[in-house]
């Protein structure tokens, strides 16, 4: 194995391809299972590893079928040799797992979307994940290929699969038919992702260096870890951390929160009761539904901006143009001054998130549908979760006239002490909504690394 | 929501370990302070020698603190801190049972602290363990006592 050194560019043959590129395949589907034993486990590896994409380019030839593999820590336990010593030089937050208390204190799934609810990943023996394959294709019938190759594997060594759609009957699949990157709220999704570097020398500013997502090359004593040169370091190296969240979107909940708010707004955002909607879910998240942010075109959507990226907030002190708990504002706050005890510069993630569940028809909201999140980093605790507990509690900057507040879409809303009203600062003065309805419910969870291929070759045997 | 930290870390009794622990709890408020007051995120921090049953000596420390918030995330603010990371680290040091991984990381002192963290806070489906007489912030609480003290100041 390679000894750690971060200025060593890493191997894009050895990394797997979702953590450098957002795959743009139509098909996806997601298969979430448990082990039986260790040999099943690492036979199954075996089986399924001729189909996994690396990072490296592929050029012409986009591969019709492919697929990524994530291990949980019972995963790794159960199919890796490394002993109890250094299984515990991985980080406690992905020991644990997301229902530990530790990462409940930011996850916060109270209520509707308490673990004990969940399809999938909660700490019980019949619950508990240990890996999770992430299948690729370009057609429906190359999808059915993939996801039989896997599936067949699986039963072949007695793998136990969850199926997390419709009382347990399906899988967790990407709508195809979804157009590119919006999700069912209908707003355009995906458009700020951070811009993946290799810095020489590294720059502990630049929150894209790779060095912030891919173990193995830390800038600082901070990690990603494990660090160091050890059996653990080598085994996570040019790996990266994968928190997989299923999230229902209730969009008959938000479509009737939109109407019944809507004549909240301003007069002169009256013209008409769709362009009120339209005013307040820009305002819930940031951004107008075409990806136009706030700041940059506070008073409609345009084209030219929908996929701005280069803008901050220090312009916007009141929230005038972007009320402080708008979705993306809290999960990016950019140039905001932040309290003394956050993080600076503003940590990120990448996201190689999706839509499933078919959009609700004209007639009936009925059916299952939301997000397939994958929240790419190389600290769950300091890059995901932190932004999760601000999200559920926005009290990370001295804007938030509310320490209790909580984000216009994605909190969960019976967090113990929640202050569940939201502000839309205007000239006229601030509108309040008193009480935000959840939005999103968590139907599971699981901490997976996306191990570097070798680690998986060695796995395989 | 304020969450606890009770680290409870019994530690070597060798001459040297016991010396540490003592100067440990005599320096503790001097050496955190500045962290703690960066931080804005601390109510209140203390230090405690459990002593031997015979009396004689230290057999553990603990250390106990109410913060506002979730605390792996912050703990890397807290590893950052010199002050606040020399305490830790300090303790880690003469733990009888060597920490593992040690303590030189911030994966090191995550795993540390959690695993000698003896509070369960309050999370869905499980109980927590901290009583709360108000549900202020040390933000709130820290910018209304200057609010109440600024007229004073200006007359």
């Amino acid at each position: 194995m390679t000894k750690t050194n971060n200025n060593s560019i890493p191997d894009k043959s050895n990394i797997q391809g979702m953590i450098l590129r957002g795959f743009t395949h139509p098909y996806s589907c997601h298969l979430i299972f448990q082990f039986n034993d260790k040999p099943g486990a690492k036979n199954f590896i075996k089986s399924i590893f001729p189909y996994i994409q690396s990072a490296e380019s592929w050029g012409d030839a986009k591969p019709d079928i492919m697929l990524n593999i994530g291990l949980t820590y019972s995963g790794i336990k159960a199919t890796s040799d490394l002993s109890e010593t250094y299984l515990e030089y991985f980080p406690n937050s992905f020991i644990e797992g997301p229902t530990s208390a530790g990462s409940q204190g930011s996850l916060n799934d109270w209520g509707v979307s308490d673990p004990s609810g969940w399809a999938f990943g909660n700490d019980t023996d019949e619950q508990h994940v240990d890996c999770i394959v992430h299948t690729y294709a370009m057609t429906d019938e190359t999808r059915a290929l993939i996801v039989s190759i896997v599936s067949d594997a699986a039963k072949a060594n007695g793998l136990t699969e969850f199926l997390p759609i419709d009382n347990g009957t399906k899988r967790l699949e990407e709508y195809a038919l979804m157009p590119r990157n919006f999700i069912h709220f209908a707003y355009l999704d995906g458009i700020d992702q951070p811009d993946l570097t290799w810095n020489d020398p590294a720059d502990p500013n630049d929150t894209g260096d790779l060095r912030n997502f891919l173990i193995g090359y830390p800038l600082s004593d901070s990690g990603p870890g494990p660090t160091g040169d050890n059996p653990a370091g080598d085994f996570a190296k040019d790996g990266c951390y994968n928190a997989f969240r299923m999230l229902y979107q209730d969009v008959k909940v938000f479509d009737e929160f939109l109407i019944a708010n809507a004549p909240k707004a301003p007069k002169e955002i009256q013209q008409t009761p769709e362009y009120a909607q339209e005013w307040i879910a820009a305002k819930l998240n940031g951004r107008w539904r075409n990806g136009s942010p706030l700041e940059l075109s506070p008073n409609a959507p345009d084209v030219a901006t929908s996929h701005a990226t280069d803008f901050g907030y220090k312009g916007d002190t009141t929230g005038m143009k972007c009320p402080f708990a708008a979705h993306t504002r809290v999960g990016n706050p950019r140039d905001e001054v932040l309290n003394s005890s956050e993080p600076s510069p503003v940590p990120r993630l990448i996201r190689r998130g999706m839509a499933y569940g078919a959009p609700p028809t004209l007639k009936s909201y009925d059916g299952e549908r939301g997000l397939i999140g994958l929240f790419l980093c190389g600290s769950i605790a300091t890059q995901f979760e932190l932004l999760y507990s601000w999200m559920n509690t926005t009290n990370f900057a001295s804007t938030f006239t509310s320490q209790q507040g909580q984000d216009g879409l994605i909190a969960n809303r019976d967090t113990p002490g929640a202050d569940r009203s939201f502000n839309i600062p205007t000239a006229d003065g601030s509108i309040t909504i008193d009480s935000l309805p959840h939005f999103v419910i968590t139907r599971g969870t699981a901490y997976c690394l996306l191990p570097s291929i070798s680690t998986l070759k060695s796995i395989a045997g | 929501m304020a969450n606890p930290l009770t680290l409870y870390v019994p530690i070597k009794q060798d001459a040297v370990s016991q010396a540490a622990a003592q100067l440990a709890y005599q320096n503790f408020v001097k050496s955190v302070t500045s962290g703690l007051d960066e931080s804005g995120i601390v109510h209140y921090a203390r230090v405690a020698l459990i002593p031997n049953a015979s009396g004689q000596g230290t057999y553990a420390i603990l250390l106990i603190t109410t913060f506002d918030g979730p605390m792996n995330p912050y703990l890397g603010f807290f590893w950052k801190n010199p002050g606040t990371q020399q305490a830790f680290a300090g303790i880690a040091a003469i733990a009888l049972t060597p920490p593992n991984p040690p303590v030189k990381d911030l994966t090191g002192f995550e795993n540390f602290i959690n695993k000698n963290n003896l509070s369960k806070s309050a999370s869905p489906g499980k109980p927590g363990d901290l009583y709360e007489a108000y549900t202020k912030t040390v933000k709130e609480i820290t910018s209304t006592a200057k609010e109440l003290v600024l007229p004073k100041q200006s007359v």
